[in-house]
């Protein structure tokens, strides 16, 4: 989860985040070479007395600083593509959740054996107990399987929220009237945290997301239990 | 990534970023070829300079070599790194089934054992 003052992305927990991580250091790293060199052409430019006032063409350097940065948004755009692609694989989900976005709380619905819905509401700051998470603590969190491939349809019942997940590299809005599908699987156990992701009222940021993921006969028992 | 340390672990403290941005601690192949750049550029800056003695032009040389060499490193490296990872992977689901499947009618051992005693009769049918 998040910790105070970060700046990067949190720590990948299915392999499609991995992927965005991967992509992410990539294009770091050519976002520090342009930015290195743009420096120092600066400073060139700006420690030079040399100044040249008839300047009416220059081929050369117009032709490389033309096919040069097409040739590194191409170096970008490939593996971008890649993770793209791979994020739409068909993968045969074995569960399906849908989850809704009201103001402003979230509920589930676990309907393909039997009918399993509840609502998730954040815990609020006066409630919690010691060691809790302030504004992201919830009163029934989204109990899944690891290591399975989850199907989740989102939507809304009145505004546009969203539903993210970023250990997970998961965000799909969820718009009234439509139905948007996500992928999830998670390559390890543990609680996932997330936010709403989409202004929606005056308690948008007070509707938080937590995912626990355990072992199959955990889930199980668990939705045994609730139903 | 870098996270919070729990109370009671030493603390590891800011990563060092080069430029502000560029996380060299943490981000595989990056403090490698970032180095192997610098390398590179005081190996073009300098030789050019002992060419040509010319200042400028040979500082030139030298940016231009350090970002050269720093992405040729760096996708050299990142290629193997997916290589190894893949590897890596193929090599843990290998594991998983194998302990999973061993001894059962699934076992991929059990199967190519299967498929060479089938072999060896049809050729001692056909002979």
């Amino acid at each position: 989860m998040a910790y105070p003052s970060q700046l990067g992305f949190q720590d990948a927990s299915s392999p499609i985040m991995e992927e965005l991580l991967y992509f992410h250091d990539h294009a770091l790293m050519i976002v520090f070479l342009i930015s290195s060199l743009v420096l120092y052409v600066i400073l060139a430019m700006l420690s030079t007395k040399l100044m040249h006032t008839n300047t009416m063409d220059a081929q050369v350097i117009e032709t490389i600083w033309t096919i040069l940065p097409a040739v590194i948004l191409v170096l970008i755009a490939l593996p971008s593509l890649r993770i793209l692609y791979m994020m739409d694989e068909i993968n045969n989900p074995t569960i399906t959740v849908k989850t809704l976005g009201h103001q402003w709380y979230w509920s589930y619905e676990y309907t393909d054996y039997e009918d399993l819905m509840f609502d998730s509401y954040m815990i609020p700051s006066e409630e919690l107990k010691p060691g809790d998470l302030r504004l992201l603590e919830v009163d029934n969190r989204v109990v899944l399987p690891m290591e399975l491939t989850i199907r989740m349809l989102i939507s809304s019942e009145d505004v546009l929220h969203s539903w993210a997940m970023p250990s997970l590299g998961l965000k799909t809005d969820a718009i009234p009237g439509r139905l948007n599908q996500a992928t999830l699987s998670s390559t390890r156990p543990g609680l996932f945290y997330g936010q709403c992701s989409e202004i929606c009222g005056s308690n948008h940021s007070f509707m938080p997301i937590i995912l626990e993921m355990v072992p199959l006969k955990i889930f199980e028992s668990w939705s045994s239990s609730m139903v | 990534m870098a996270a919070e340390t729990e109370p009671g672990e030493p603390e590891k403290g800011k990563p060092f970023k080069l430029l502000g941005i560029l996380d060299v601690e943490n981000i595989p192949c990056a403090r490698d070829s970032v180095l192997y750049g610098s390398l590179g550029s005081v190996v073009a800056g300098l030789g050019h300079f002992l060419f040509t003695s010319k200042i400028r032009r040979s500082c030139d040389a030298g940016v231009g070599g350090f970002v050269l060499v720093t992405l040729g490193c760096w996708f050299h490296c990142r290629y193997n790194y997916a290589k190894q990872r893949i590897q890596e992977r193929i090599a843990r689901e290998g594991i998983k089934n194998k302990i999973l499947y061993e001894s059962t009618h699934l076992d991929p051992e059990r199967k190519q054992t299967n498929s060479n005693n089938q072999a060896v009769k049809q050729i001692g049918v056909q002979s």
